[in-house]
């Protein structure tokens, strides 16, 4: 079997449909404020696939939620206690996520590498399993676009269980897996074998998106491990320290800031409560924060550091690769107008 | 799929009160199976969770074999640990782990060893001493430097001179009472009541920071090898597995890589670690 298929929007809405009535399926919609978010659709026409640029938020709520009840207890009147494991009610949804675009796609693929490694996250794990990755490449470079220069778009060989390309009438669908592979034969009356002009049609479009990145003139991010190493110490941090309002909303867009808390909540009647997870912000004061009162990253500086060099630095010692995917969120949310290309770009060519 | 976020269940059998505000729970599993299963490295720790109030990260501090029991040394003062010291014996409690890279046992094994404990930092040591108590013909010379606020806060003094019967004690308090009749001083002043040799010795600590700090110091102007110095580090571990991120130095997880580290591991981080 070709890894390229050919989709005809009308077969493909068939698709949708057809899968509407096994799975629930999260896709682009447009809300009220014209924004685009990913969100559960139960209609086809819902779908926005049109959209440019990428959503809000990125996939990684659908896998490590905001706020996620790991388990529930109660406290029994001979003080003994019982726990409810919310884990399985995980165990039964088979989701599908619709027009995902590559940055967030290699997002997903990064935290894979830390949710599924030594240990195993049950609940990241559970989740990934249960949902087919439908993914859609780009039609156009948006303003805070540079996954060309990490590598992460505008096309990408893996993380995706099929890849669509929007050629107008039709979609080219790149084959990505083993499970992508299954849905195209399970639906084999709805595809086509694609044709060489629409390879060539998906080629030129890929073209001009790399093109159009290009022209950003981002430098190649091929030294800037060593260059970071290099320069802890530089006093370019103390200045965009000095900016930064540690709000921690780059934290929340970013496809792989994945760091979280663990809390109990306990119900009024002090019998019930329950431990759940929410996400935290490396950016926060509290973050360090140990029961002594120790605050191990107290300057501002040192906590833009702990993020960018997360990135950058730490991600390829931990897991081999870095975990920016270039979608440019922590650039257009930033408050204080801090933009990583520009700060990666002084430490390339203002570093030692 | 069994899931590691589940604490298994625990029953707090006894305390003892060891400071003012500290306290060594004596804790065993509900289940014998779960006991059974329990084995831990020195140096290890475990999440320790009070219903209605969370968990929290405690090295093990001991255990014993007859009771089915292993120990944690709490100090109050958080949330979570003014909850542990409102339980009353025969509370349940949660119990995750252990979890984490130990003391370097097998390293340790036919060398001196220099101990260092600062205030409550004694703890993760504690089961490193009974360790080499029962073991002792596989180690040479043995020595504890152990320095507290006060001698109210020095911890585990009913077993001071149990120790002495089988490694060098040395003892000393930031600033003593009437009764105080030891040093007075931060812990490096005990260096002068010592002798080592640094390349046959291999050196443990925990304690605050900024004692590490002077610590490890004072152990490289004696000529201790970086890779013979190791450190136990405090950050807060929430999860255990790596995961949960609130516990890294210059993206190592102290929760998986640590607590205890090298002090040449330790020397190639970027963030400062002490």
């Amino acid at each position: 079997m070709k890894a390229f298929k050919s989709l005809d929007k009308k077969n493909f809405e068939l698709l949708i449909k057809d899968l509407l009535k096994t799975h629930v399926i999260y896709g682009p919609v447009k809300k009220e404020d014209g924004r685009v978010h990913y969100r559960k659709i139960s209609d086809f026409n819902e779908l926005f696939l049109s959209y440019e640029g990428h959503a809000l938020l990125p996939l990684k709520k659908f896998f490590l939620s905001e706020k996620e009840i790991l388990f529930e207890y109660e406290i029994l009147d001979n003080k003994d206690v019982v726990i409810r494991d919310k884990l399985e009610g995980l165990e039964k949804v088979q989701r599908i996520l619709i027009g995902a675009r590559p940055c967030d796609i290699r997002g997903i693929e990064i935290l894979d590498r830390v949710f599924i490694s030594e240990f195993k996250d049950p609940y990241y794990e559970t989740r990934r399993r249960n949902t087919l990755i439908i993914g859609l490449t780009c039609n156009k470079v948006a303003e805070y676009c540079f996954c060309y220069f990490t590598g992460s778009g505008p096309d990408i060989d893996t993380g995706y269980d099929l890849l669509l390309t929007d050629l107008g009438e039709k979609y080219v669908v790149r084959i990505g897996s083993e499970r992508g592979f299954e849905l195209v034969n399970q639906y084999s009356e709805l595809f086509e074998d694609a044709s060489e002009d629409d390879i060539v049609a998906r080629n030129e479009i890929i073209e001009k998106l790399v093109a159009d990145l290009k022209e950003k003139d981002l430098f190649p991010l091929d030294n800037i491990y060593e260059k970071m190493v290099r320069n802890f110490n530089s006093e370019i941090w103390e200045m965009y320290g000095h900016r930064c309002l540690s709000c921690g909303k780059c934290n929340y867009v970013c496809p792989t800031c994945y760091c979280f808390d663990i809390h109990d909540e306990l119900d009024l009647d002090a019998r019930t409560g329950r431990r759940v997870r929410v996400w935290d912000a490396c950016h926060f004061l509290s973050f360090t924060k140990v029961a002594s009162g120790e605050i191990f990253r107290r300057e501002r500086s040192s906590r833009l550091k702990q993020r960018i060099y997360h990135k950058l630095v730490y991600s390829v010692d931990q897991i081999g690769i870095i975990s920016c995917v270039g979608c440019g969120r922590c650039i257009e949310v930033c408050t204080a107008d801090i933009d990583i290309r520009e700060l990666l770009q002084k430490i390339v060519r203002e570093g030692i | 799929m069994r899931n590691p976020y589940i604490p298994k269940l625990a029953i707090i059998k006894d305390f003892i009160d060891e400071t003012p505000d500290t306290r060594t729970f004596k804790i065993c599993f509900k289940d014998p199976k779960d006991a059974q299963s329990f084995e831990f490295q020195p140096g290890q720790f475990i999440e320790l969770t009070a219903f209605g109030y969370g968990e929290a990260p405690f090295s093990i501090s001991g255990k014993s074999n007859r009771e089915n029991t292993f120990e944690v040394t709490i100090r109050k003062v958080g949330v979570v640990t003014s909850a542990i010291f409102r339980l009353e014996r025969g509370s349940v409690v949660g119990v995750r782990g252990p979890f984490g890279r130990g003391w370097p046992i097998n390293k340790m094994h036919g060398k001196d060893i220099l101990i260092i404990g600062g205030g409550i930092g004694l703890a993760p040591l504690r089961p490193i001493i009974h360790y080499i108590g029962g073991n002792r013909d596989k180690f040479n010379n043995v020595i504890l430097m152990y320095g507290a606020r006060t001698p109210k806060d020095l911890l585990y003094k009913y077993e001071f001179e149990e120790w002495s019967k089988f490694i060098e004690v040395h003892l000393t308090v930031d600033s003593g009472d009437q009764t105080w009749k030891g040093r007075v001083g931060v812990v490096t002043v005990l260096f002068d009541e010592i002798d080592v040799i640094p390349e046959k010795t291999i050196a443990l600590q925990c304690g605050p920071p900024i004692m590490m700090y002077f610590v490890t110091k004072k152990l490289k102007e004696l000529g201790f090898p970086d890779e013979n110095i190791y450190l136990s580090l405090e950050r807060l571990m929430k999860c255990g597995m790596g995961f949960c991120g609130k516990c890294t130095i210059s993206g190592r997880y102290v929760c998986k890589e640590g607590p205890v580290f090298a002090y040449n591991e330790i020397k190639e981080f970027l963030e400062r670690a002490i």
